[in-house]
């Protein structure tokens, strides 16, 4: 992944989201990151904008959209807003870190004709179904490794590039693992995705 | 960690390694079967949703059961409509040694449990003929179409209740009974009546309520069965002897 695609990526990002603002919050609404990941329940591929959060630039807060084609499973479109955090670091040289394990928590909305946010009240009784198709809950836990170096990455124009996977899921698995916890063991209810994340 | 673990929504319908057209597999191995006596021994059973730690006592009991023909599941074998739940059921059946039918429930149809099921098991409503007995299995879960008139499909119904040669006993397949309020209250007399004016029509079979009940309905001549859940650990089991037919209530 080259600079100009990186770039072109957030800047069409951040055009949909702050058109006409003014350019005190454009400057905040830009990215520090930007993400693609494969699988982890949130699109068959899925391309977004991070942002580092506090002080210590530990915390996390990305926004992906991801798509799942027709024959992957159906088709889908699945936006994930995904919060972490990474209280973890170990630096294995100048240029590498590996932060090992970062909890998160993450909401998708799904789009799909046949996934209500809600199930309409005049068709079912007041608590008959008591969840949303729509919107679903994640747990997560992901591992990263990052190169950083001014020097490497220099040329790039890139500051950090990591690679991670994340681990998650959602409270329709976890309300059949707290059933049933000699039948599922907890590795059938965490799913995997693996993903690349480029700080500039 | 399989490749099922690269998971890319709980909505996807299907994956690389999800089971398909589970019912037909199932009809191919029954018609194949070679007769064990006079007898047809069928187990209904229904309702296993969030009950995968119960699973497999159903699986054993019924695989200890002498000279069984045939296994029904009358829906709601998810709570939440997903791919997942539907395979954590589907691969644990395949440890049952006689063939499974899986009828579609109404927690199988929110979302897009529709389409996962059509997928791993087929249409929403199929008959098949075993031994002169024909098997009705429909969709009754009318509530999930916001009663439109349709569900039960009685125009379907009525012609699969038709006089055929060879068959000498009808009986209905489906998971919720007509009794309840999520069935369409509508078609309660003409789907009642249809059933009561079927010639030897021997009984209707169901879940849903998660409560045992079996006798007639609105002076039926012939009983309405509905088993209890897999979170109580029962089904019944349905004989049939010379077009007679009897049950009994079992534990496991």
């Amino acid at each position: 992944m080259n600079a100009y695609f990186t770039r072109t990526l957030t800047l069409l990002f951040i055009l949909t989201l702050s058109f006409a603002r003014p350019v005190q919050a454009q400057r905040f609404l830009i990215p520090d990151e930007a993400i693609m990941q494969y699988a982890g329940s949130i699109g068959y591929f899925s391309v977004g904008g991070g942002y580092e959060l506090f002080k210590n630039k530990r915390g996390n807060l990305d926004i992906n959209y991801g798509y799942v084609p027709e024959s992957k499973g159906g088709e889908l479109h699945i936006v994930t807003a995904k919060f972490a955090y990474r209280p973890f670091v170990i630096k294995i040289s100048d240029w590498a870190k590996i932060y090992p394990f970062n909890p998160g928590v993450f909401v998708t909305y799904t789009f799909h004709k046949d996934l209500s946010f809600n199930f309409p009240s005049e068709t079912y009784p007041k608590g008959y179904y008591y969840w949303s198709e729509a919107i679903r809950p994640h747990l997560s836990i992901s591992n990263e490794f990052q190169f950083v170096g001014e020097e490497v990455l220099k040329k790039t124009g890139l500051k950090a590039v990591s690679i991670y996977s994340e681990f998650n899921t959602n409270d329709f698995y976890l309300v059949n693992y707290f059933q049933n916890s000699t039948a599922l063991k907890i590795t059938d209810i965490f799913k995997v995705g693996i993903g690349l994340r480029v700080k500039f | 960690m399989g490749c099922n673990s690269f998971e890319y929504s709980p909505n996807q319908v299907f994956n690389q390694n999800s089971l398909k057209d589970l019912n037909a597999a199932a009809l191919k191995k029954l018609t194949a079967a070679t007769p064990k006596n006079d007898t047809i021994k069928v187990v209904l059973a229904g309702d296993t949703q969030r009950s995968y730690n119960e699973i497999p006592g159903l699986v054993k009991k019924v695989n200890s059961i002498d000279n069984l023909d045939l296994v029904l599941v009358a829906g709601d074998i998810s709570e939440f409509g997903t791919l997942q739940e539907m395979d954590w059921y589907a691969k644990r059946l395949l440890e049952v040694n006689v063939p499974v039918i899986t009828v579609i429930g109404n927690h199988d149809l929110v979302a897009r449990g529709n389409e996962v099921y059509q997928r791993m098991f087929g249409e929403l409503n199929f008959s098949f003929v075993y031994r002169g007995i024909k098997f009705v299995c429909h969709d009754t879960n009318s509530r999930e179409y916001n009663f439109n008139g349709k569900v039960p499909d009685m125009e379907w119904l009525s012609k699969e209740m038709q006089p055929q040669q060879g068959v000498n006993g009808f009986i209905a397949v489906s998971h919720v009974p007509p009794f309840s309020l999520d069935f369409d209250q509508k078609l309660i007399d003409p789907y009642t009546k249809l059933f009561s004016q079927t010639d030897h029509f021997l009984a209707s079979l169901h879940g849903h309520t998660h409560v045992y009940s079996a006798g007639p309905y609105k002076n039926s001549a012939f009983p309405y069965l509905v088993t209890g859940s897999a979170e109580t650990s029962e089904f019944i089991l349905v004989k049939i002897i010379n077009d007679q037919l009897t049950y009994e209530r079992i534990f496991y």
